[in-house]
Order: C-alpha cells, then structure tokens, then sequence
C-alpha cells in the first residue's frame, strides 16, 4: 500500500460521492485543526480523483476503493464517522510528529 | 436581515419544524421534494438522493443528517439551496438519530458559507440541541446564516 512521510504532505483531499454534502463539512472542520501543520485541505467528487489531486486522500469507508482506483499512487485513509472519528486524531499525530501517512 | 445571499439559500419557507418520527427512506424524499417545490432541483434529483445515501449514510453527526443528490444529480440542480426538516423525537437512520435532516442542492460551491457555519454548529453540542428541538424558524435561521442586523 503507498505511503508518505508526513513532512512531504501540503494537500489532503476529502473526496465523496458529489463533493457538496458531507466532504465539505468536513474539509472545513480539518482545514482550521490542520492549518498549523502548514497542511492545505479541499475537497473533490470521487470520480474526479487523480494521483495529482492531493498528497493523500480522506474518505468514507464506503468509498475507499473507489478512491484508491482513482488514485493509485495516493495513500486512502478511510473513516466511518464523518466527526470525531479516530483517523482524524491518528492524521493530525502523524503530521505533528512527523510519521508515516498510508500503509 | 441575514445577508441577502446567505437568505436566498436558505428561505423561511425552506423550514420544516416539528414533524412527526418516520422512516428514513421518507425523510430524504421529504428532504427532496421540499428542493423541488423551493424550485431548487428537477424531480429526478430526489432519486439521486437516495443513491447517494445507498452509498453511504448522509448521518454526519450532532443528531445531523445531510441528504444530498450524487455527482450526476448535480445537472438537476437548477438554483442552489437548503431544505430543513426538523424531527424533535429522532428518526432511525442508518442507527443513529437524526433529528434534522438538511436537504442540500448545489452545483458548484454556492454553498460553502452556510455549509462553514454548519460545520461550526455541529461541532457545538448546546448550538446542535437548540436545532433539535426549538420551535423558532427565526432561531434556526439565526443560528445558520447569522443573526438579524
């Protein structure tokens, strides 16, 4: 599975289905708690994924390997809970101690 | 009066309080007919909501349900806007409660400053239980768009 060390991340993607519900919420949501980690977030439609999207990929368990079709080469994190759920805190620890990402 | 733009997301008319429990199914129905009668989408659009949540659940959190159309719904979508309905006894969805259901139409990102305030309020319990069960259209608008200057 693809990785990336935490200190090359600068853009997560939050993908969903259409990119105009849930995905927003929660792209403004990390956008200010990962802001201090100099890490950018956006949001796109699942089918509008490419590896040159973003360094790593959020999204709903339910369209992971979707996602990661799309995206090959980018690392998929995927969660269940759209807040509160521990892939977030799990993120933002890797990108405060400089882990790896993926995997 | 809330800033123009914000209001014409989300119009008095587009709120629902007090409605009784019913299954989930109907919620987003109820959640899209109320876009289409606001003449935010085509009929069709409604059937790309329930895909969207046979996909995944639209629960977001905070008693929230956002049930919105997929990426091809978006051709339906003919204004961008909000829909509301507000369920103070809960309704099953996906096993959580949902007390409100948020209907969203938008092609591009019309939306992004109702949907920012919402991300706000989600993450405040106090704010998200006033939503729940307020009998206020005013309240539920001051709290989404912004109070009344």
């Amino acid at each position: 599975m693809t990785t990336i060390a935490a200190s090359d991340v600068k853009q997560i993607i939050v993908a969903c289905e259409a990119g105009m519900g849930s995905s927003v919420l929660l792209t403004n949501q990390l956008a200010a708690r990962l802001k201090p980690y100099g890490v950018q977030v956006s949001h796109s439609p699942v089918n509008r994924l490419s590896d040159d999207t973003g360094d790593v990929v959020l999204c709903h368990a339910g369209l992971a390997s979707r996602a990661q079709q799309a995206a090959p080469g980018t690392p998929v994190i995927a969660f269940n809970l759209f807040m509160g759920d521990p892939a977030f805190d799990q993120l933002e620890a890797n990108l405060r101690d400089g882990g790896t990402i993926g995997g | 009066m809330a800033d123009q733009e914000l209001a014409r997301l989300l119009p008095r008319e587009a709120v629902q309080l007090g409605l009784a429990p019913t299954d989930r199914d109907t919620a987003v129905s109820r959640a899209g007919q109320a876009l289409v009668d606001l003449g935010n989408v085509e009929p069709g659009y409604i059937e790309t909501m329930h895909e969207r949540e046979a996909m995944v659940s639209s629960f977001v959190g905070a008693g929230v349900a956002i049930p919105h159309g997929t990426d091809e719904g978006r051709a339906m979508v003919r204004r961008a806007g909000l829909s509301i309905q507000q369920y103070p006894d809960g309704i099953d969805w996906e096993g959580q409660t949902a007390h409100l259901a948020i209907g969203i139409a938008a092609a591009e990102g019309e939306h992004m400053t109702v949907m920012s305030r919402l991300a706000e309020v989600l993450l405040d319990a106090d704010t998200a239980e006033r939503l729940h069960t307020t009998d206020s259209v005013d309240e539920v608008l001051e709290i989404l768009l912004g109070p009344d200057d």
